[in-house]
């Protein structure tokens, strides 16, 4: 379980609140539609669930870890695993194998257990073969997959997505979206901010960040029923289809 | 592309050797090399084309290997034709130059031990990829730890220059294209306008290089890179091969010193 709550934040002293006052509970096991209008917060948000970003106020604990707490933050950064939106700058290795084999490396594993992860993660977003490629040499949509890759290979509780399909062709959309339900079946909690509502309506939970905070949360149905709170923060509250 | 030397993926016997004793191999040869006389030389030579041969290093790769520095060995080779005292060969009187014996004998020496140098650097770059290039320095560089020198943190320096070049490439590329696009001119005019459509590219990329860093950074801390124990996909084992070739090159240390001393 991870746990927002009343989560203060801004980036710079004196500059306004870029988060006011957030409570989240993100229970294991769950896909959750994180969605809001441009600047509403919610990349800020997501950096506060794997302690790269602090709270000003408030807390967020990680299956009872405080994320404030420095000797807990290498096992919550295991836990919650953060795919970013520009697969590009976060290509680490100097091959594909060599990336996904970063985390691992980073949890001081062994080199036959880093091995075992390496093919398996590769295998399961479809990229068994690629091992010796160069990162510069891969398609926008592999680089995408190397991504995921990186952060399964960490065996993380949570994975934070964040808009994973941005930029992408629609079949290589199709096989992103596809992994995330896979992982989310397999037992993985799911974070995904995501600005199409045809993405967002496979989601058990909606949560809407408007200016800073929760604006509402339910199932999708709920949540699209609302359809004049989310007209009046500019989002569309009917699903796309793809080719929108 | 940019690439660190020109590796070339293979199964060679040099390919798979421990990249820390390529490493080190070049390191000894090269100061073999610089405390070289001529005969000393001509060994090292037969040795460096037998394990070139080995690496299936071909004649163009080495010329290839020369080239960017040729200009530099050709000025090192004339300064010493023309600038060393001793019998005369062709003078050009009236002008104070002249090539003498000893300069011609100096110039050829100097000049192959730089194309020594160059050339052991080649095969261990030819035959070590640049991960395992940077595997091997870190390893070696390890003792130093202990003294507050942070080898791995270096080696991830490295790790992630090599991983940037590419990308700054790519990043020129499009800020040309979407300058271009715009109406800059790269191609025409005078050699001082198209400089200075050159340089409005530098902040951008710059720029775009400082925002880059920044998230990558972040991406490297989400992933759990911090300082403390970590371990690498590939450990380096030193097997029977490599201890073969230590003890080749221990042979040519010991080879080199023995002619010495008979000279003496």
């Amino acid at each position: 379980m991870i746990r927002v709550e009343n989560l203060i934040y801004r980036y710079e002293t004196g500059s306004p609140d870029c988060l006011r006052g957030v409570t989240l509970d993100i229970a294991e096991g769950v896909h959750t539609a994180l969605i809001g209008p441009n600047g509403s917060g919610k990349t800020t948000l997501i950096k506060h669930l794997n302690a790269l970003l602090f709270p000003d106020a408030g807390t967020v604990c990680v299956d009872g870890m405080m994320s404030t707490d420095t000797s807990s933050i290498r096992e919550i950064r295991r836990r919650v695993g953060m795919v970013f939106q520009n697969p590009e700058s976060q290509i680490v290795g100097m091959t594909v194998e060599e990336d996904v084999a970063f985390g691992p490396e980073n949890l001081a594993l062994s080199s036959a257990e880093i091995r075992r992860r390496v093919d398996a993660c590769l295998a399961m977003v479809g990229m068994t073969g690629f091992e010796k490629r160069a990162p510069h040499t891969l398609s926008g949509g592999e680089k995408r997959l190397l991504s995921i890759a990186g952060v399964v290979a960490m065996d993380p509780r949570y994975i934070v997505f964040d808009e994973p399909t941005a930029y992408l062709d629609p079949a290589a959309k199709q096989r992103v979206l596809a992994i995330i339900r896979r992982l989310n079946r397999e037992g993985m909690a799911i974070i995904h901010i995501a600005h199409d509502m045809g993405d967002v309506a496979e989601a058990d939970r909606v949560v809407v960040i408007d200016r800073g905070q929760v604006l509402l949360t339910g199932t999708p149905a709920e949540v699209f029923g609302e359809a004049e709170r989310l007209t009046a923060i500019g989002l569309n509250a009917l699903p796309e289809r793809d080719g929108r | 592309m940019i690439r660190l030397g020109q590796y070339l993926p293979g199964d060679t016997i040099v390919h798979r050797l421990d990249p820390r004793l390529k490493i080190l191999s070049v390191v000894a040869l090269s100061l073999l090399i610089f405390a070289a006389t001529l005969s000393e030389i001509a060994l090292i030579s037969v040795f460096l084309a037998v394990v070139a041969g080995a690496a299936r290093m071909t004649p163009g790769q080495a010329v290839g290997a020369l080239r960017p520095v040729a200009f530099f060995i050709a000025m090192i080779f004339l300064v010493h034709l023309f600038f060393t005292e001793g019998r005369p060969l062709l003078s050009f009187a009236p002008l104070p130059v002249e090539i003498t014996r000893e300069g011609l004998l100096r110039g050829i020496y100097v000049t192959w031990q730089f194309v020594g140098l160059i050339l052991a650097a080649a095969v261990l770059t030819l035959t070590t990829s640049p991960s395992e290039l940077v595997g091997g320095i870190e390893r070696l560089l390890r003792p130093l730890s202990k003294i507050g020198i942070p080898s791995q943190d270096l080696a991830v320096m490295i790790a992630m220059a090599l991983r940037f070049m590419p990308m700054i490439l790519e990043e020129y590329d499009r800020l040309r294209m979407a300058q271009m696009a715009r109406g800059a001119d790269f191609t025409t005019g005078s050699l001082a306008l198209r400089t200075r459509a050159v340089a409005a590219l530098a902040v951008p990329l710059l720029l775009s290089a400082f925002r880059r860093a920044d998230e990558l950074a972040v991406a490297m801390e989400a992933r759990g890179y911090r300082r403390g124990p970590r371990t690498t996909l590939r450990e380096l084992v030193f097997s029977g091969h490599d201890l073969g070739a230590f003890a080749v090159i221990g042979i040519l240390i010991l080879a080199t010193t023995v002619l010495r001393m008979t000279a003496s």
